[in-house]
């Protein structure tokens, strides 16, 4: 009996049906897109994109050049030269490079940091032109620093008492 | 000497008249596709390149031809450019024999069925061709397990026309057509049901749509035999595959769905109203009608093991034609109406 | 010169030329081809003579499909033409007084026929159907010869088979038919459970064991109601 049962069954293809009614009913379904440019999805204080490195409010660098970010790289994308600064002799990164084709965003840099100076702010959509762009200057990484810093201090500020 | 350039002149003027809205057909049936599959998976589909989306297919088309056709090293090289002209060319010649209207065909043959057949067999050269000069391990896994499969499906679709050849007594599309006069209930899909699904089946297997698109298993040999093509050759494996795609879609419609004619024949009121109509507006509704159940098909199902899929096509649906060939031949001979009145011997 | 003339002379040069890239070839898928080539000019020749129908069935039955198998077996051969060649010149001798043989053979049996001047072929009123013809000759005149033709399709059939065939093969192979007959029912079982707070369920439970220690812990197990 059951196997006429499956024989009815796979002849009138009714397992088939069923399949092409649920994608025919998925057709009318509102559609969950988000238009990206337009409309983005919230975003966490603790999302982790491009890298930037952060000053003091009086204008000072906040890096000392502890090498600890380097060490705890898993990429090995951080490269790091330090030495003390000419005018005042304070202990000061000469290089500071981050490889963006290394880094795998999972933000020990940030976690490693003694004074808050390497972070990862919330700009994720950037790219690079020419070859050897993807490697970040401490220039650079400074200057994302300033742009971005509002933002990156009231996130922070947000997620200081988890830290 | 001067007649004949005319005669040529006419010859390509009606090609170009039936290929030139085939080759925009498919631009928007890619459009279509993604569109159709993005909604059923609950996106929108391209929308960005021109209102809605709309000239995304001309952007992809103008895409195609910028871009630097790679010939790979080790490469059969004569070989592997022909491989695209083989592939397009037979779909583009079955296209001859397709009747769109009672008077509107460009070769009225007597074999016309046979013909699209020959014509569809002949495509599996370009795809073997492609996977052998291709010098790709992938390519040529890809071009045999395409060749295996047209091969087998071929079978049962052969079988499934028979069954349309012995309800209409003739091999002429035209004829075909005609012998389902008289509106929907009228038409072969309902003698020939059985065989309308495994026609169909086979066709989508034929053309290695999802799924059946083994050859092209993105997933297993990355694109199959087109691998080491990019574009303009790839953008006619492309629009031969689509192109077929469309052929089948017209095909059924001409063999089961009365092609031209208007479904609502013999109804009083309504034929009235629908017989301003043009018949290839109908051909075109029920073609269309089938290009999306293929989009459907393809936005639901996972795709087919080999071995299944080659059990499918000689296990299953070869002896169940067979079956269905009698059953007709007994309804043929008992004048079974209203498809077969006038016909039977008891 | 008319239409046809031109197809004519294209078309027949194509099937020369292709016949004699059949023996010329290097390449083994490439002669192949050439053969594919071949038949298919002849077809568009026989097309010409009116013969729709053997032509279609020419190309469908071997361009379409016989080829198509031969091109299988010469892609997946590794031919090594070196030493196919090797003993080209020894047999040289052999090889023309034999292909001279046939030639005289096949000069001497159709010369007559050919070698005159050829009527032109007649034509064919509109309603003529080579199909009909064909379908009227065959299962008439000539219906014991194509039955016969039938039966000896049928018996190499049944002995490639028998001879291929070597009995069922002992291994571990999936039934479809059985996977088909697999139901939900008897493969999957849903439980619902409890929900609750995940990280930290086990100081819960230590918690509520001091509090109290007779309670028992609920779980509710449920058959399929999915």
């Amino acid at each position: 009996m059951s196997k006429l049962k499956h024989f009815f069954r796979s002849y009138t293809l009714k397992d088939l049906l069923t399949g092409l009614r649920i994608t025919g009913k998925h057709l009318w379904r509102r559609k969950v897109t988000v238009q990206f440019p337009e409309e983005q999805t919230p975003q966490s204080p603790r999302f982790r994109g491009l890298h930037a490195l952060r000053r003091y409010p009086n204008g000072e660098e906040r890096c000392i050049g502890c090498k600890l970010c380097e060490a705890v790289c898993p990429a090995a994308a951080i490269t790091i030269d330090a030495g003390p600064r000419q005018d005042d002799g304070t202990r000061r990164t000469t290089r500071y490079e981050i490889d963006m084709f290394k880094c795998i965003y999972c933000g020990f840099c940030e976690e490693s940091c003694p004074v808050d100076s390497i972070v990862e702010t919330r700009v994720m959509d950037y790219h690079f032109e020419q070859r050897g762009d993807n490697i970040l200057t401490k220039a650079q990484l400074l200057a994302i620093g300033d742009k971005y810093e509002e933002q990156i201090a009231e996130d922070r500020k947000q997620d200081a008492k988890y830290r | 000497m001067l007649d004949i350039i005319i005669d040529f002149f006419i010859i390509g003027t009606k090609i170009g008249l039936i290929l030139l809205p085939l080759i925009l057909a498919v631009a928007y049936t890619t459009y279509a596709e993604r569109k159709i599959i993005g909604y059923m998976q609950m996106r929108v589909g391209p929308n960005r390149v021109g209102p809605k989306g709309w000239l995304q297919p001309i952007a992809d088309v103008i895409k195609l031809l910028m871009k630097e056709v790679v010939i790979p090293s080790g490469a059969n090289k004569g070989l592997f450019l022909l491989a695209p002209i083989l592939f397009i060319a037979p779909s583009f010649a079955a296209w001859a024999v397709i009747p769109f209207d009672a008077e509107l065909v460009l070769a009225n043959s007597d074999v016309g069925l046979l013909y699209i057949l020959a014509m569809t067999s002949i495509a599996v050269y370009g795809v073997i061709i492609a996977g052998w000069a291709s010098n790709s391990k992938y390519a040529l896994l890809g071009s045999l397990r395409s060749a295996s499969q047209i091969i087998s499906y071929e079978i049962a679709m052969g079988f499934a026309l028979v069954g349309v050849l012995m309800a209409s007594g003739s091999m002429n599309l035209g004829e075909i057509v005609k012998g389902q006069e008289g509106g929907f209930w009228h038409w072969y899909w309902i003698p020939l049901l059985p065989l309308l699904v495994i026609y169909w089946i086979s066709g989508v297997a034929e053309t290695n749509r999802a799924p059946f698109d083994l050859p092209e298993g993105e997933s297993e040999i990355v694109a199959g035999f087109h691998v080491e093509y990019a574009g303009i050759s790839f953008a006619l494996f492309f629009l031969a595959e689509y192109a077929n795609m469309i052929l089948i879609s017209v095909l059924t419609a001409l063999f089961f769905f009365g092609g031209w004619l208007n479904p609502f024949q013999g109804i009083p009121f309504i034929e009235g109203i629908t017989n301003w109509v043009p018949g290839i507006a109908w051909l075109l509704l029920k073609a269309g009608f089938f290009l999306f159940l293929m989009i459907w098909l393809r936005a639901t199902f996972p795709r087919y093991r080999y071995d299944q899929i080659m059990r499918l096509g000689w296990k299953v649906f070869i002896p169940v034609t067979v079956v269905w060939l009698m059953i007709l031949t007994f309804m043929i001979k008992a004048g079974v109406g209203p498809w077969f009145t006038g016909r039977g011997v008891f | 010169m008319t239409v046809e003339s031109i197809v004519f002379y294209v078309f027949a040069a194509l099937t020369v030329i292709g016949a004699l890239g059949v023996i010329t070839m290097r390449n083994a898928v490439q002669a192949v081809l050439c053969l594919v080539l071949t038949f298919f000019s002849a077809a568009v020749l026989w097309m010409l003579l009116e013969a729709e129908f053997l032509a279609v069935t020419l190309v469908l039955v071997y361009v379409g499909a016989v080829m198509v198998l031969f091109l299988f077996v010469v892609m997946m051969l590794d031919v090594d033409y070196a030493s196919l060649k090797s003993g080209f010149t020894k047999y040289l001798p052999l090889g023309i007084v034999t292909a001279l043989a046939l030639f005289g053979a096949i000069y001497w049996v159709i010369r007559s026929e050919v070698l005159g001047d050829m009527p032109e072929p007649a034509k064919h009123s509109a309603e003529y159907s080579n199909v009909t013809v064909l379908g009227r000759l065959l299962y008439t005149d000539y219906f014991y010869a194509f039955e016969i033709a039938g039966v000896i399709l049928l018996v190499a059939i049944v002995a490639a088979i028998s001879l291929t065939f070597r009995g069922r093969r002992e291994r571990r192979g999936q039934s479809v038919p059985m996977q088909h007959q697999a139901s939900r029912e008897e493969r999957l079982r849903v439980v619902s459970m409890e929900s609750g707070p995940r990280q930290d369920a086990h100081l819960r439970k230590e918690e509520e064991a001091k509090k109290k220690p007779k309670s028992k812990r609920k779980k509710k197990t449920k058959g399929d109601d999915a």
